[in-house]
C-alpha cells in the first residue's frame, strides 16, 4: 500500500468554493475585461475604449475627479481619525466608549444617507444653511466636490479612528519612554517613534477609505451636483437608453480596478516589512491632561463624533415630521411610515429576504472556505485566498455591470430575479466572511481538533463538536457583519433590481432623487434601526467589541 | 500493552528530509524517549505514528498490525500536547469523555472510567470544572486523562512539560512516570530536554537531522555517547576537535601511549570530556599511567553552590571546563593559578573527526 491523496470532506468543500467563486466572481469579471477591449459593433480586439477615456476630455475629467474624491476623502478621513485616536487612547477622554460606538454607528449606516441628510441641512433649501444665512453667515449649497468630501470625510474617518486606536494600543509604552529617555522631546518623540509604529494602521484605514470613496455610487450622484466620476460615469453608459456602451462602460470599470489595485499595491510597498509584533508586557494607560486642554480635546473628540452622526439624527428626525408628499409642515406624525407601508411594503421585505438569504450562504460556506485558509496549505487553497482579494477593490457598481452582462444570457440567465440580487450580495460579502472566520480559527489552536481526532473523532465530527462551538460567537459576529452590509448595499442592486425586486437603499436613492425625502427618511430609519440592532448584538457577543468592524 | 515497530520511514519536506529511513522497535510497555533539538524530526516521527503526517514510504506496526494506512481517529493512540489542547468550551469530565463517548460506550461506563481516570491524575474533585480554572499543571493533568481514559494501545506524548515552570515540570514528571508504570502502556514521549530524557526514559533514542544517532539506556546514551553529536547534546562535554596525531598514534596533547594502538593510522582525531570526569592537580602531581594530563591555567572561576566550575586555559589550545566538587572557600580563589587536569583514558572519548563516530579508546 502506498501513500495516497484520499478526498475527504473538506476537499468536496474546496471544489465547491472554487466552483462557486469561478461561477460568480471570475466569470463575470472577466466577461467586463474582454467587453472592454472588445469593439461594440464589429466585434474586433481594440484598445479605443481606453483611448477614449484617456483622451476625451469628459472622461479624463471623470478619473482625475475619482482621484480628487479618492485623495481628499482619504485625507480627511485621515485627518479626522488619527487625532481622534490619539486623544482618546492617549489621554482620558470621558466617554471614550460612547464615542467608540458613534464611530462604529457612522461607519455602517450607508453613505448616500449622509450624502442626503447633508442636502437637508446645507442643500438649496437646507435648514442650517437657513440658519447661518440669519445670523449672517453665507455659505453656498454642499452640491458639488466640496459635498462629496465632506460626505465621504465624516463617513469614513472611523475606519481610520479604529484601526488607529487599535494599533496605538499595541504599542508598548516603554518604548516611547526609552526614546524620551534618550533625550527625544514629544514632538521628535511622536514623529521618529510613534508614528512610524502605527503608520501600517493608519495607512490600511486611509486605504480603505480612499477604495472606498471612488468606489461609492450613491454619494456623488446625490451630492455631487455636475461632478462627474469614474463609478457615476459607468452605470450612466451602461443604463442609458439610447446609446447605452457596454464597451466603454466596461473600460470605465477596468480603470476604476485598476486605480484602486494600484493603490493597495503602494500601500502594501509603504508598510513593507512594517509589520512590527512587538510583545506587549505593559499596555499604555491614558494620561490626564489639565483643565483647558481637556476641555479642548474634548471639544474635538465630540466635534468629529457629532458631525459624523448628525446624518443619522437628521434622517431619523424628519421621517417623525408631518408632510404631504415632498412639502413638510410644522409638528410631528407618522405620516411618511403610512406611506412607505401603504406603497412599498415589499421594499421592506425584499430587503430583509434578499440580506437574509445571501447571509446564510455566506455563514455556511464563508465558515467552511476559512477553515481550509486557516487549515489547509494548499495551492488551491492558496488559489482561493488571492481570488477572495478581488471583491475588496471591485466597486459595486463594476461588479453589478458584470453581473447583468454574464448573467442575462444562457446558460444563467437569472436578470430581473431574486436570485441575482442574493448571489451578488453573497458574492460581495463572502471574502469578509471567510477573512473573520479564518482569523478566528487561527486564535484557535490546530492541536485541540487533533486532539478529538487521536480520540476516535472522525474530522467532521471533530469540527462540529470541538471547533465550530469556538468558532461560533465569531461567526455569528460576522453574519450580523454581513447582514449590515448587506441590507445596506445601494450601488449593485440599483443596476440588478426590477420593480418587483427592489430593496430600500434602491427605494431611498429614488425617492432623494424625487424630492421625497419624507419617505426617504422613514426607509432610512429602518435601515438604521435594523443596523443599530444587529451592531448591538455584535458589542455583545463579541469581547472584541468596535474592533471587529474594521 | 503493545510492541511498535517503525520500519525504513522516510519523510521529506520541500529542502529538508525530515525523517531518513528510521527503523525502531519499542518494547512492550516501555517508556521511550525521542530526543533532539528542535527541528530534529522528533515531533514528525511522534506525528507519524499518531496519524497526523503521513510519511512518504515504511511502516508503522503496533502489536504487529500496520496502522500506517489508517486515518488518525482509528488508529487506538493517546496523545498528550505540548499545548494541553484541552476543548476550552467542555468541562473536564466532558473533556475525558469525549474519546469514551466517540466510541460508542454506554452512559455508565463512561462515567464510571472517566471518575477512575479523574482520581489517577488527583483531579477526582474537578470534574466539573472549565478547564480556564485551573493551573497549566492541571490541564496537562486533564490532557493525560483524557489520553489514557480510552485504554489506548500506545501513549504519545509532545513535549508535555515544556509549557510549564520548573517545579511543576519536575513533579509533572514524577506523576507521568509512576502512572506509565502502574498502566503498563507502551509510550513514546518527545522532548528536546536532555535532563529530562535521563530521568524519565526506560530507553532514548537520540536523534539529530532527521536521523537516529544513538539509541540506549540512559546511561549508555550519557556514559557511551555513539557520536560527537550525542555526546555533546547530552549532558555537558569539552571537545577537544581535530587533534592532530603524531607518528605511532602520539596525542599532540599529552600524553598517550596508551592510545596509540586505536589511533595508528589515524591524522586527526576529536576528543571529549566530561566535565566532572577529570581531576583538577597541581602541576607537579604524577601522571598515572593509564591517563591523559593536560597542563594549563585557571582563567576563570565560577560558583554554583553545591559545586563549581573552572576554566581553565590549555598551554596549547584550546579552554576547557572543569567541575569541581564540593567546592571550598579557598578553591574559589585560584583565578591565575597553574593546574594539571588528569583526564583518565576510560573516561576519555574519541570520535572520527570526518564521521562523528566514537572510537572505542580502551577496549
Amino acid at each position: 500500500m502506498s501513500p495516497r491523496w484520499r478526498p475527504d470532506f473538506w476537499s468536496g468543500v474546496l471544489v465547491v468554493a472554487l466552483a462557486v467563486v469561478a461561477v460568480l466572481m471570475v466569470w463575470p469579471l472577466y466577461n467586463i475585461f474582454s467587453a472592454s477591449v472588445i469593439d461594440n459593433r464589429s466585434g474586433a480586439l481594440t484598445v479605443a475604449n481606453f483611448a477614449q477615456i484617456l483622451g476625451r476630455p469628459a472622461y479624463q475629467g471623470a478619473l482625475i475627479n475619482s482621484l480628487i474624491v479618492g485623495v481628499g476623502g482619504m485625507l480627511g478621513a485621515t485627518l479626522l481619525g488619527v487625532p481622534l485616536a490619539m486623544l482618546t487612547t492617549r489621554f482620558v477622554i470621558k466617554g471614550r466608549d460612547l464615542l467608540a460606538t458613534l464611530a462604529v454607528l457612522a461607519l455602517v449606516s450607508p453613505p448616500f444617507i449622509g450624502a442626503y441628510a447633508w442636502i437637508m441641512m446645507l442643500g438649496s433649501n437646507g435648514w442650517m444653511r437657513a440658519l447661518l444665512a440669519d445670523i449672517g453667515i453665507e455659505l453656498p449649497p454642499i452640491y458639488g466636490m466640496f459635498g462629496i468630501l465632506l460626505v465621504f470625510s465624516l463617513k469614513f474617518y472611523p475606519f481610520v479612528f479604529l484601526l488607529t486606536a487599535s494599533g496605538l494600543g499595541a504599542i508598548s509604552p516603554s518604548v516611547e519612554e526609552a526614546a524620551e529617555s534618550l533625550g527625544a522631546g514629544p514632538w521628535r518623540r511622536f514623529f521618529k517613534v510613534t508614528l512610524p509604529l502605527v503608520f501600517p494602521a493608519v495607512s490600511s484605514g486611509a486605504l480603505l477609505a480612499f477604495v472606498l470613496s471612488i468606489a461609492d455610487f450613491g454619494t456623488p450622484s446625490i451630492v455631487g451636483g455636475k461632478v462627474r466620476l469614474l463609478a457615476t460615469t459607468a452605470f450612466d453608459l451602461f443604463t442609458a437608453e439610447m446609446g447605452g456602451n457596454p464597451g466603454l462602460a466596461s473600460a470605465t470599470s477596468v480603470v476604476l480596478i485598476a486605480v484602486s489595485m494600484a493603490v493597495v499595491v503602494l500601500q502594501r510597498w509603504a508598510v513593507r516589512r512594517r509589520d512590527i509584533a512587538g510583545s506587549l508586557i505593559r499596555r499604555p494607560s491614558p494620561q490626564r491632561l489639565g483643565p483647558i486642554i481637556s476641555a479642548a480635546a474634548h471639544f474635538v473628540c465630540y466635534a468629529i463624533v457629532v458631525a459624523g452622526s448628525l446624518p443619522s439624527l437628521v434622517v431619523i428626525y424628519t421621517s417623525f415630521r408631518k408632510t404631504s408628499g415632498p412639502v413638510f409642515h410644522p409638528g410631528f406624525s407618522l405620516d411618511s411610515y403610512a406611506r412607505i407601508l401603504g406603497e412599498v411594503p415589499h421594499v421592506i421585505v425584499n430587503s430583509f429576504a434578499f440580506s437574509t438569504g445571501a447571509v446564510l450562504l455566506i455563514v455556511i460556506l464563508g465558515t467552511l472556505i476559512g477553515y481550509i485558509l486557516a487549515r489547509r496549505e494548499t495551492l488551491a487553497a492558496g488559489a482561493l485566498d488571492s481570488v477572495l482579494l478581488v471583491p475588496y477593490i471591485v466597486p459595486g457598481v463594476v461588479m453589478g455591470l458584470a453581473f447583468v452582462v454574464t448573467f442575462n444570457v444562457p446558460p444563467l440567465q437569472i436578470t430581473g430575479t431574486a436570485a441575482i440580487i442574493i448571489l451578488m450580495l453573497f458574492i460581495r460579502r463572502l471574502p469578509y466572511a471567510v477573512r473573520s472566520s479564518a482569523a478566528i480559527l487561527k486564535q484557535i489552536k490546530g492541536s485541540i481538533e487533533e486532539a478529538a481526532i487521536s480520540l476516535g473523532a472522525r474530522p467532521g465530527r471533530a469540527f462540529l463538536k470541538v471547533t465550530l462551538p469556538l468558532m461560533l460567537p465569531g461567526v455569528i459576529a460576522g453574519a450580523l457583519m454581513g447582514f449590515i452590509t448587506a441590507i445596506n448595499e445601494l450601488s449593485s442592486s440599483l443596476i440588478l433590481y426590477v420593480g418587483r425586486t427592489m430593496t430600500m437603499p434602491v427605494r431611498i436613492y429614488l425617492s432623494v432623487l424625487d424630492g421625497q425625502f419624507g419617505t426617504a427618511s422613514a426607509l432610512a430609519t429602518i435601515l438604521l434601526a435594523a443596523t443599530g440592532l444587529a451592531v448591538f448584538v455584535v458589542f455583545r457577543i463579541s469581547d472584541r467589541k468596535e474592533s471587529v468592524f474594521v | 500493552m503493545a510492541r511498535v515497530e517503525l520500519r525504513h520511514i522516510n519523510k521529506r519536506y520541500p529542502g529538508v528530509q525530515a525523517l531518513d529511513d528510521i527503523d525502531l522497535d519499542i518494547e512492550s510497555g516501555e517508556f521511550f524517549t525521542l530526543l533532539g533539538p528542535s527541528g530534529c524530526g522528533k515531533t514528525t516521527l511522534l506525528r507519524t505514528v499518531a496519524g497526523f503526517n503521513r510519511q512518504d514510504s515504511g511502516e508503522v506496526r503496533v502489536a504487529g498490525e500496520r496502522i500506517d494506512g489508517m486515518p488518525a481517529y482509528r488508529r487506538n493512540i493517546g496523545l498528550v500536547f505540548q499545548d494541553y489542547a484541552i476543548f476550552p468550551h467542555m468541562t473536564v469530565g466532558d473533556n475525558v469523555a469525549f474519546g469514551l463517548r466517540n466510541r460508542g460506550r454506554p452512559r455508565q461506563e463512561i462515567a464510571e472510567r472517566v471518575a477512575r481516570a479523574l482520581d489517577l491524575v488527583r483531579l477526582g474533585a474537578h470534574a466539573a470544572r472549565l478547564p480556564h480554572q485551573l493551573s497549566g499543571g492541571q490541564q496537562q493533568r486533564v490532557g493525560l486523562a483524557r489520553a489514557v481514559v480510552i485504554e489506548p494501545q500506545i501513549l504519545l506524548m509532545d513535549e508535555p512539560l515544556s509549557n510549564l515552570d520548573a517545579k511543576l515540570r519536575i513533579e509533572l514528571r514524577d506523576d507521568i512516570r509512576d502512572l506509565q508504570r502502574s498502566l503498563g502502556i507502551t509510550t513514546i514521549y518527545v522532548t528536546h530536554d536532555q535532563e529530562e530524557a535521563l530521568v524519565i526514559s526506560d530507553r532514548i533514542c537520540v536523534m539529530q537531522g532527521g536521523r537516529v544517532h544513538q539509541v540506549g539506556t540512559p546511561w549508555e546514551v550519557y556514559a557511551r555517547p555513539a557520536t560527537l553529536f550525542v555526546a555533546s547534546f547530552v549532558g555537558a562535554m569539552n571537545v577537544i576537535a581535530d587533534l592532530r596525531v603524531g607518528a605511532g598514534g602520539a596525542l599532540a596533547l599529552g600524553l598517550a601511549s596508551r592510545l596509540a594502538p586505536v589511533l595508528a593510522g589515524r591524522d586527526c582525531v576529536t576528543l571529549a570530556i566530561r566535565l566532572e570526569d577529570m581531576t583538577v592537580a597541581g602541576t607537579s602531581e604524577d601522571v598515572p599511567s593509564d591517563a591523559l594530563a593536560l597542563d594549563g591555567a585557571v582563567d576563570k572561576v565560577t560558583f554554583a553552590g553545591r559545586e563549581a566550575f573552572y576554566r581553565v586555559q590549555l598551554d596549547d589550545g584550546p579552554q576547557i571546563l572543569a567541575h569541581v566538587h564540593r567546592p571550598e572557600r579557598r578553591l574559589l580563589e585560584r583565578t591565575g593559578a597553574r593546574v594539571r587536569l588528569i583526564l583518565p583514558l576510560a573516561n576519555v572519548h574519541l570520535f572520527d573527526p570526518a564521521l562523528g563516530r566514537r572510537i572505542e579508546a580502551v577496549s
